[in-house]
């Protein structure tokens, strides 16, 4: 008995930090969070005609879901190789994002209902890169072909698939404000925005693990980060909207990327500075055990 | 005239390559980005305490990458909004957008270090918030001059056709994705040859010449300067002697080599204000002499290592 309750303190104890902090993400363990981000990301992904700062939420929760796949799929000693995992997660969604919009534009892939466009052929895209995700996880996990043995990374790619082409899709439907390919080519690609949405997005998704990495490294913390990202990507995605279609559609969007961006910066750097062993104004080096 | 002036513009192309890359390595060695990066992130779990600045925002690729493409983004937009004035507004847009860039890129390396010192709790890294403050503004500055000359080169490349006055010499890439592809290598090209320098000449020191890393000296990164115990500020006054300016040079090179066949073979292929005359003929020109060079660089490259090996080996494990 007596082993169990020094357990149960121990367990306690850890348990604590997390309470102090009210932006947690322990109600969204990693099967909710990618149900919650599917389902949001796929409505922001099919309707857009929606205004640019409603999108601007969903691409933060996008990017939570695309940081949390690759956390699921790196954190097993994938140490250098997680920016990687980030970079495919984009390269998916470069490819899952075209072919989503190429099929919206023809005359069946968008449907107007009421005055609402409604664009579900952008979901060709995400269900072709769930197939081509499982594809390349099987192939490389599989015995007959790499054999990685990589636990998870077969839905880890799905998902990665998923959720990088939901963000190319949400922030060309910010940039553009349709997926009509005649005016997503002119405002999207052709200027080179492209380059800034694949960036950023890849961002959003590797560069929390990639920082947070480490033995004592914590879920919560971690995505934290990417949300923080996000905020960064509203404030550039913003800028450049106020240019392409209107700064009615920008300026919500700019101080939607501003005010996330400060909130969830604070947080993370809360977080860091409290759970970290000391913070200290400044001091000499130890060797341990040496 | 216009043929000179062009020629003219891929010497301003690859002196700001050797900028752009010099600053760069310096930058990434203020933080142990990239590849020495893995040392010092195992030092703690090895039991040595460090004061270096833990900068892992991604490989220097990417990083770099990043802070390029907002500098071009932010560029453009400004050039877009100013198209009225012409090619003046270039002396407002690409200052701002490298700006922008590097205030983004300085923000990403201030959570990194929070980031990875916290993950060493268990450990007994403490963050130490004057290594933490002190390097902020060397890695905004120095990444400042990097991606500063990479959106200008971008932005020349874009407009040549203008600038130099021969037709059909703008590069047909928009402006962004210049600066996405030129950060991407300026980032590869800073980590392949930098990193070297700075890894063994100041961090990786305890270790007999010529031999990889072993398992037993994981983590035992050089922890004490001259004086003191050393940050990674100190790193970069060292690599400026000579790991920056060489990286810078090998960058240089590469520019200057790739533009060079280039115009020598459109010279050859009949180059003129209005054009190429032959495009078929300059390819193939620009072809066979970057070929050429490759040769010749392979070459040397084989006998001053086989120099080294008979000078100074043979090595450990050989």
């Amino acid at each position: 008995m007596g082993e169990e309750e020094a357990k149960q303190e121990e367990k306690e104890e850890k348990a604590k930090p997390k309470e102090e902090f009210k932006l947690s993400f322990d109600y969204f363990n990693e099967s909710r969070l990618g149900i919650f981000a599917l389902t949001i990301g796929v409505l922001m992904a099919i309707f857009p005609g929606l205004p640019a700062f409603i999108k601007g939420v969903g691409i933060m929760i996008v990017f939570a879901w695309g940081a949390d796949s690759v956390r699921k799929t790196a954190r097993y000693g994938l140490g250098t190789g997680v920016p990687s995992i980030g970079v495919l997660a984009m390269g998916f969604g470069i490819i899952g994002g075209i072919t989503g919009i190429a099929v919206a534009s023809l005359s069946f892939g968008t449907l107007v209902v009421g005055g609402v466009e409604i664009a579900f052929g952008v979901l060709a895209g995400v269900v072709l890169l769930a197939l081509l995700g499982f594809v390349s996880g099987n192939l490389a996990n599989g015995d007959k072909f790499i054999n990685m043995k990589i636990p998870g990374l077969e839905r880890g790619m799905m998902e990665l698939g998923m959720a990088g082409t939901l963000a190319v899709l949400i922030e060309t439907s910010i940039v553009a404000g349709t997926y009509d390919i005649t005016r997503v080519l002119p405002s999207v690609i052709d200027n080179g925005v492209i380059a800034v949405i694949f960036i950023i997005s890849a961002f959003g998704m590797l560069q929390p693990l990639n920082t947070c990495l480490g033995a004592d490294e914590r879920r919560g913390r971690t995505l934290l980060m990417s949300i923080e990202i996000g905020g960064i990507a509203g404030i550039i995605l913003g800028i450049v909207t106020t240019l392409t279609l209107s700064a009615f559609e920008g300026v919500p969007l700019i101080v939607l990327g501003a005010v996330v961006w400060v909130v969830f910066y604070r947080a993370y750097m809360k977080a860091c500075m409290e759970e970290a062993y000391a913070v200290k104004g400044t001091g000499l080096i130890k060797t341990l055990g040496g | 005239m216009p043929v000179i002036s062009l020629f003219a513009w891929m010497l301003v192309i690859a002196f700001l390559a050797f900028i752009a890359c010099m600053f760069e390595d310096l930058e990434s060695d203020i933080g142990s980005q990239s590849n020495p990066n893995s040392q010092v992130q195992l030092a703690p779990e090895m039991g040595y305490i460090h004061r270096y600045f833990n900068k892992a925002i991604s490989g220097e690729g990417l990083s770099y990458g990043l802070s390029c493409t907002i500098s071009g983004t932010i560029a453009m937009l400004i050039l877009l909004q100013l198209g009225s004035v012409g090619p003046k507004a270039a002396v407002l847009a690409i200052p701002v957008g490298a700006a922008v860039g590097s205030l983004v890129h300085m923000v990403r390396s201030s959570t990194c270090h929070v980031g990875r010192e916290s993950a060493h709790k268990r450990f007994e890294q403490p963050i130490y918030l004057d290594v933490f403050y002190g390097h902020l503004l060397p890695i905004a500055t120095h990444n400042f001059m990097a991606v500063i000359c990479i959106t200008a080169i971008a932005y020349i490349q874009c407009n040549l056709g203008i600038l130099s006055g021969v037709t059909g010499a703008s590069n047909p890439f928009p402006l962004p994705l210049l600066c996405l592809i030129w950060g991407l290598t300026v980032g590869a090209i800073g980590s392949s040859t930098g990193d070297i320098h700075y890894g063994t000449e100041r961090v990786f020191q305890d270790k007999p010449f010529g031999e990889g890393r072993r398992v037993v000296y994981h983590g035992q990164i050089c922890r004490y300067g001259d004086c003191g115990v050393r940050t990674s500020k100190d790193v970069a006054a060292f690599c400026a002697k000579f790991g920056g300016p060489a990286t810078g040079l090998a960058f240089g090179l590469i520019v200057l080599f790739e533009n060079w066949r280039t115009v020598i073979g459109m010279l050859l292929g009949g180059l003129s204000i209005g054009g190429l005359a032959n495009p078929a003929v300059a390819a193939a020109w620009g072809i066979g002499i970057g070929i050429g060079i490759a040769i010749v660089l392979v070459i040397l490259a084989r006998t001053l290592e086989k120099w080294t090996r008979n000078k100074y080996g043979p090595f450990v494990g050989e």
